[in-house]
């Protein structure tokens, strides 16, 4: 049975638990609030870039651009999973592994190799513990910019023309809100057109083909940097709320851990004299 | 009228009614009125003009894309700036850096292709920006 001493020694290390969540919750509010503005940037290029692209692709002829061509057949996979590099944010990162494993689990018949190109260092761990094919990670990510962004945007082409995959997939967190964060799994390269996109006959400057051969490199490094800074922006905000829990449970441990210190005081209190009238009964006796 | 959107990754600058668009495309430059055809183009470095109740506004563009559809016209761009806004003595700088490279590089070489691109950015900084005090 835990002393009056152990459950003080309890509550003041809880206490001090309660700091740092606390601290760490400030912070992720803050760096919540800059990543936000930073995707509140981007976001209108990014969402006028995508509808832009679905409607110039549409109809076009399969063969105007190798990116555009679904292959027949389809062998190897690519996942490009997109997480962080630091834990202590609830479910984030699991949530994107579990994507990828569930992907690989239930694909892995049908498909002669699934690969996962990697962002971050805690999707790495838990990926590489689960033996799933990691084809690239890359960790300690210091700034998303435009340089990151073309490297892998060329990267991933690279693969998918030079016939190392066949498809390649995108995962990564969608920042709903604050307090709503979903992982996002979609098809990437080939790029499709959607059927609810309707068909524009526009005048073209130089000609369409020209015109699809130089947004879609434009259109994969956005969606690339777009996906980035979205995941940067979830971890933030899954942080925060991992760490305003965590803030709160500490309050209520505290709460019932001083109430049973309290009891037990009394209890102790009690008992004593208890004793004393006891004994001092028994001296009166003789 | 026309609604206008400029857009850059860094922000949306403009969102208005406007009269008239001009900028520069892959065939020349080509001016947009209300009731114009679809038209999708690629957009060449240089300027974009937009006219709103007689005042004219240039903005500096380093390429990109615009796409009209029903009296909307959209410019989606790498990177643009109000002449109002722009450094000249920084664009300047950036000029006579881009011609010093692109003196020790030959025409084969595949850097000589970004610095005389840098060298047109540069260029069309400093004209847009010269219109501006004009």
């Amino acid at each position: 049975m835990a002393t009056l001493r152990d459950i003080k020694r309890k509550i003041s290390s809880i206490n001090s638990t309660q700091t740092i969540t606390r601290t760490m919750k400030m912070v992720s509010a803050a760096k919540l609030r800059r990543a936000q503005e930073e995707l509140e940037k981007i976001k209108d290029y990014a969402v006028k870039m995508e509808e832009l692209t679905g409607r110039v692709v549409k109809n076009m002829p399969e063969d105007a651009h190798p990116l555009l061509v679904a292959r027949e057949e389809v062998k190897k996979v690519l996942i490009v999973s997109v997480g962080s590099d630091r834990g202590l944010c609830g479910a984030f990162n699991t949530n994107i592994g579990l994507h990828a494993q569930n992907f690989t689990l239930q694909n892995h018949d049908k498909y002669e190799r699934i690969g996962v190109y990697v962002f971050g260092r805690k999707v790495r761990d838990y990926l590489q513990r689960r033996k799933v094919d990691i084809v690239k990670s890359w960790i300690d990510v210091k700034k998303i910019d435009q340089e990151l962004v073309s490297e892998v945007a060329d990267e991933l082409i690279g693969l998918y023309l030079n016939g190392e995959f066949d498809k390649i997939y995108l995962s990564y967190t969608h920042f709903r809100s604050a307090v709503k964060q979903e992982v996002v799994f979609e098809e990437f390269v080939p790029i499709k057109t959607s059927d609810e996109v309707e068909y524009i006959d526009y005048l073209c400057e130089p000609d369409r083909i020209k015109i699809v051969e130089s947004l879609i490199p434009r259109y994969i490094g956005t969606k690339i940097y777009y996906a980035l800074v979205e995941s940067q922006t979830s971890e933030h905000a899954a942080r925060m709320s991992s760490m305003e829990n965590a803030t709160t449970n500490c309050g209520d441990m505290v709460k019932y851990l001083t109430l049973v210190y309290n009891k037990r005081r009394q209890e102790s209190i009690t008992n004593e004299m208890m004793d004393i009238v006891g004994g001092a009964e028994a001296l009166r006796g003789t | 009228m026309l609604s206008l959107e400029v857009i850059t990754p860094e922000k949306t600058l403009v969102k208005e009614e406007v009269d008239i668009v001009e900028a520069k495309g892959a065939y020349g430059e080509f001016g947009i009125l209300p009731g114009h055809t679809q038209f999708l183009t690629t957009l060449e470095i240089g300027e974009i003009r937009y006219t709103k109740e007689g005042v004219t506004s240039h903005l500096s563009v380093g390429g990109g894309f615009a796409e009209v559809v029903e009296d909307k016209v959209v410019l989606l761009l790498d990177v643009a700036e109000f002449a109002v806004d722009i450094d000249v003595e920084r664009a300047r700088k950036a000029m006579e850096r881009a011609e010093s490279v692109l003196k020790t590089l030959s025409a084969e070489d595949n850097e000589y292709r970004i610095h005389e691109m840098a060298l047109l950015r540069a260029i069309a900084r400093i004209s847009v920006a010269s219109k501006n005090l004009g």
